[in-house]
Formats: structure tokens, C-alpha cells, sequence
């Protein structure tokens, strides 16, 4: 690339105007949309998803005589392994605490409308047998386990990241349309130029090449630009979710994302430039 | 006469009348064509044709240039002096016949090869092609870059070129800011500064004042002396008189006349 490149394409930077704004706005918005998915993906999985995050466990008994011979049973099976037994007055309480604006109702019922419970915390390993074990015992009435909505929340995060993703990549495609025009304006005004060009021994690779990389600029500045409104939001949040966190990798991918969109839409914006006879 | 390569009769053998070709040329066909002429010379044109919606513009021209000729290419306007021209850097292919340029088969050039073949021409524009959105010396060392010549040398080049074109206060000065005369001479500083094997020149004394046209000539005969070969297109009867050399005289695209002029 030499000095008569460089100097084509701040031309071309400049002449792009109005265009050549949007493009970069539109790269912005689809890169930062892209980043944030992404963020908010790895935080789900890190935070809320992550497999080796202790369980809970908790077995509804049928009375409080089974209740402590379940407690039991469990403290001989898994020693070691946190358990409590929850008097159905405690769990009376425990619900209260849980949702005030109820407080009232759940305290005026008969503490026996409440079932004893037994708790266990243990981890995502012990989590497996310990489940089906107690499934099992006579003494349970219901068994529920914190990795059961864990599963269902995995499920629901995925629906939304993958149409937020297919979303994420329309609008880079939409980004690539919007430099191929942007550089197809460009070739068109151009056209002359690039005629006299040939004739006087350029070759199509010192023609073509100041469009792509205008193309991959005005992608990579976008790239930036989102990577810029990712850091801000990261650093908005931040009082919030202390734990959020935007990877590097995803500060840098976001510039390279743009500029490969760029090119690829300058690349097809060229196509419309005529061949030689 | 070194010139002259049918004497100075003005008697051209074979030159007019498009010779009937069968549509698909065999190899050896064309290597017979080719091997009509000296292999060392500069350009070889044999039976072209050349036709603008089934209107000729060239009807069978067949010709040799030496390399170091000079030569006038004249005839009135629409003769096909602007169309031999472009034939002759590829900016179109003939209907049909043979033509060879500085050792190169223009046919069966590549594309790839063409901007690498044109490096080597200069050519001056009857409409000048001067890229608009670049200045003065932009233009002048455009064609430098593409040799990938250091920016200190383009710089000197180009300064030297155009100071022999007395343009060089204009370096800065975009083409539409200079008068016809002047984005002529950056059209010529241009095709000069290459130093190329072939120089084409369409008209390039169109636009000046006699003096400026007859010191073009003088340029250009010095530039021929030194080894470049010299096409110039032009209508203008006294600069050729003034300037006399091997002219091939072209009406309604044939060559009626090829001959040295002498000064009346
Ligand atoms: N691109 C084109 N399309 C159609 N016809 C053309 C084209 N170029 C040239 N011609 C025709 O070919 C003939 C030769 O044109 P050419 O430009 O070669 O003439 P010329 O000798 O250079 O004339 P002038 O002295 O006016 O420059 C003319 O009749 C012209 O109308
Ligand atoms: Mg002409």
C-alpha cells in the first residue's frame, strides 16, 4: 500500500459521507447488540448455570415423624453432607418471610396445613443419586431439586440467545449490504477514473484494493464503536452486577467482526465495476 | 531510409482492402501472419478490421513500425486515427487480423499482462484522461507508484517532467483548474515520465499555441533520438512539414499513403 493508496482512501472515506455514517452507525449497533448477547451468555453460564454450583434438595415428608427418620437415613447414607429439618411452624415462617404482602394469610393458616420439609445441600455430583434415592424412600411425599429449574432456565436462555444471535447476524449481513451500496456508489461515481486507470497500467489489484479497505474500515470503526458502547454499558452496570464482565476476546473480536463484514460487502460492491475487453 | 519501411513512393503494398479471413484463425495462419514481419520491430499490424455497429472504422490496415521510428499518423477528422491508437494499447481488440505491440501479441494477451504492457507506453489522450479528483503532480506520480518507485523519486520525477512542460508551479492544482493547453501538457508530462519503450500520442499539440507545439516536437524528436519510439496522431500539416518524418496517411480507415514528408 503506498501513498497514492493511502491518499484514495481517505477520499473514498470522505466522499462516502452520509453513507459511509450509516454504515458505521449500523456496524455499531449490530456489533454492540452481537457483544452484549454474548456478555450476557457467558454470565448466565458462569453465574447462574455454571455445573459445579451446589444444589439444593428438598424432600417434602409425610409427617414429622418421618421427616426425622428421613433426616436420619440421609446423614447414614451421605455423611457429611449439609441437611436441616424445617418444622412445618418454621416453614409456616420461612413462606411468610418470603412473601410479605401474604405474611398476613400464610400466619393466620393451621401450621398443619404446612408439610415438614428436610433440606440438602450437596453438590451437583451427589445431586444425581441423592434424587432418585429419595424419589424412592416411603417416608417423601415430593422431592424438588434447585438444578430442576436450573435446567429450565438453561432451556429458555438458549431460546433467547439463538434468535438474538440469528438476529445479531442478519444485522451484519444488513451491514455488508449497506457497504456494498456504499462502495457500489463509490465505483459508479468513479467509473471514469477507473477506466483511465487501466489504460494508463494499474492493475485491478491497485484499483480494487483502496475500496476494500475503505469497506474494511468503515466496518472496523463500527467494531469499535460497538466495543466502545459495550465497555460503557459493562461500566454503567457495573454497581448493579459487580460479577458482569465483557471479555477481551470479545473487545477485540467485535472491530475484527466489523471489518470482515466491510470487506466482504466492498467485495461484492466491486463486482459491479466492467472488465476490461 | 531507415524511416521508411515502403520507401518513399507513398506506394503501400497490400495496405488497403480487407483481406477475406476464415472466422477462425488455425495456429499455423497466424504464424505465418506473424512471421510477415521483422520480429525486433516495435508494431506489427496485419488485416485488422475494426468496425463500430457495423460501421468501419479500419478496413484492413497492415503496417510496421521499427523500434526508434518516428511516426506521423494524419488524415482528416473520423479517418481512424484515434481508433488505430487504441488498437495499439489495448483499450480495444480489433474485429479481426494480427496485431503485435513491443513484443507482445495483443490478442492472446492475459489480462493480467495488459497494465504490465501499458507501463511500458505512454500515452498522451486526445481527451487528455486526467484523473479529476487527483492533482497535478498526483497524476504525474500515479504512474510511478505503480512501479512501486520510492516517494522521494516519484517526487523528483515527476518535478523534473513537468518543469520540461514549464508546469511546474501547477503541481498542486487540480486538472480543472488548468486551461486546456496546460491539462494537455500534464497529459504529456504523464506519458513521459514512465521513460517507456513506445510513446502514442493522439493530438498532443491539439490544445497548444504554435510555439508551445512546434517545442513539443522538438521534445519528442529528442525523446525519438534517444531510442523511444514515437507515434503521433495529428491533422496539423504544417507541424509535420515543420518536423518531417515517416507519415501514414489514413482516409475513411485505410492507409492511402505512406511517406516521408519533407517540408514544402
Ligand atoms: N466508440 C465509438 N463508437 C462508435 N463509433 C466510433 C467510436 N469511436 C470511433 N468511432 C467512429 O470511428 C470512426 C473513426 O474515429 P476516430 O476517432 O478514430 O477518428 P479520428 O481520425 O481520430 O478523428 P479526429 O481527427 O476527429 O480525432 C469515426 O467515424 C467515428 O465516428
Ligand atoms: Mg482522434
Amino acid at each position: 500500500m503506498n501513498r497514492h493508496a493511502w491518499q484514495e482512501i481517505k477520499r473514498q472515506l470522505r466522499e462516502s459521507g452520509a453513507a459511509g455514517i450509516v454504515a458505521v452507525v449500523l456496524v455499531a449497533v449490530a456489533s454492540a447488540w452481537g457483544g452484549i448477547l454474548w456478555t450476557v451468555h457467558s454470565w448466565v453460564q458462569t453465574e447462574l448455570l455454571a455445573g459445579n454450583r451446589p444444589a439444593t434438595v428438598v424432600a417434602i415428608a409425610r409427617g414429622p415423624a418421618e421427616a426425622a427418620a428421613l433426616h436420619d437415613a440421609i446423614r447414614a447414607n451421605m455423611p457429611g453432607v449439609a441437611t436441616a429439618t424445617l418444622a412445618p411452624r418454621k416453614v409456616q415462617e420461612e413462606l411468610a418471610s418470603w412473601f410479605p404482602e401474604l405474611a398476613t394469610v400464610l400466619l393466620t393458616l393451621d401450621e398443619r396445613s404446612f408439610p415438614p420439609l428436610v433440606e440438602v445441600e450437596v453438590t451437583a455430583a451427589q445431586e444425581e443419586t441423592l434424587v432418585p434415592w429419595l424419589q424412592a424412600r416411603p417416608e417423601v411425599t415430593l422431592v424438588e431439586s434447585s438444578r430442576a429449574w436450573q435446567s429450565r432456565l438453561e432451556h429458555t436462555v438458549s431460546r433467547f440467545l439463538i434468535a438474538g444471535f440469528a438476529l445479531a447476524l442478519a444485522l451484519l449481513v444488513g451491514c455488508g449490504v449497506v457497504v456494498l451500496l456504499v462502495v457500489r456508489l463509490l465505483v459508479l461515481a468513479h467509473a471514469d477514473e477507473i477506466a483511465i486507470m487501466r489504460l494508463i497500467g494499474a492493475h485491478e489489484g491497485d484499483i480494487r484494493r483502496p475500496y476494500l479497505f475503505c469497506g474494511s474500515l468503515l466496518g472496523a470503526t463500527g467494531g469499535v464503536l460497538g466495543a466502545s458502547i459495550l465497555v460503557g454499558l459493562e461500566v454503567a452496570l457495573r454497581g448493579m452486577l459487580p460479577t458482569l464482565e465483557v471479555s477481551s476476546w470479545v473487545l477485540g473480536g467485535l472491530p475484527f467482526g466489523g471489518a470482515l463484514a466491510g470487506v466482504a460487502g466492498a467485495a461484492f460492491g466491486l463486482a459491479s465495476l466492467p472488465s476490461e475487453p | 531510409m531507415l524511416h521508411s519501411r515502403f520507401g518513399d513512393t507513398g506506394e503501400i503494398p497490400n495496405c488497403t482492402g480487407a483481406r477475406a479471413r476464415p472466422p477462425q484463425r488455425t495456429a499455423t495462419d497466424r504464424g505465418l501472419a506473424l512471421a510477415e514481419f521483422v520480429l525486433p520491430g516495435m508494431i506489427a499490424l496485419n488485416g485488422i478490421t475494426k468496425s463500430y455497429n457495423g460501421r468501419p472504422a479500419l478496413r484492413g490496415i497492415s503496417t510496421a513500425v521499427d523500434r526508434g521510428e518516428f511516426i506521423y499518423l494524419t488524415g482528416p477528422s473520423g479517418a481512424g486515427k484515434s481508433t488505430f491508437l487504441r488498437l495499439l494499447y489495448r483499450a480495444e481488440l480489433p474485429d479481426s487480423g494480427v496485431i503485435m505491440v513491443n513484443g507482445a501479441d495483443l490478442m492472446m494477451m492475459r489480462r493480467r499482462e495488459v497494465a504490465e504492457f501499458r507501463r511500458r507506453l505512454g500515452v498522451v489522450f486526445q481527451d487528455f484522461k486526467l484523473l479529476r479528483r487527483r492533482t497535478v503532480g498526483e497524476n504525474v506520480t500515479f504512474v510511478l507508484s505503480l512501479l512501486n518507485l520510492p516517494d522521494r523519486e516519484q517526487q523528483r520525477r515527476a518535478y523534473l517532467v513537468l518543469k520540461q512542460m514549464g508546469l511546474q508551479h501547477r503541481m498542486h492544482a487540480y486538472p480543472d483548474e488548468l486551461s486546456g493547453g496546460e491539462q494537455q501538457r500534464v497529459a504529456i508530462a504523464r506519458a513521459l515520465v514512465l521513460q517507456p519503450d513506445l510513446i502514442l500520442a493522439d493530438e498532443p499539440s491539439g490544445n497548444l499555441d504554435p510555439e508551445r507545439s512546434h517545442e513539443l516536437l522538438e521534445l519528442l524528436k529528442t525523446i525519438n533520438y534517444q531510442g523511444t519510439t514515437v507515434v503521433v496522431a495529428t491533422h496539423d500539416r504544417t507541424l509535420i512539414e515543420a518536423h518531417p518524418a515517416r507519415t501514414l496517411f489514413l482516409e475513411h480507415g485505410r492507409v492511402v499513403r505512406d511517406a516521408w514528408v519533407t517540408a514544402p
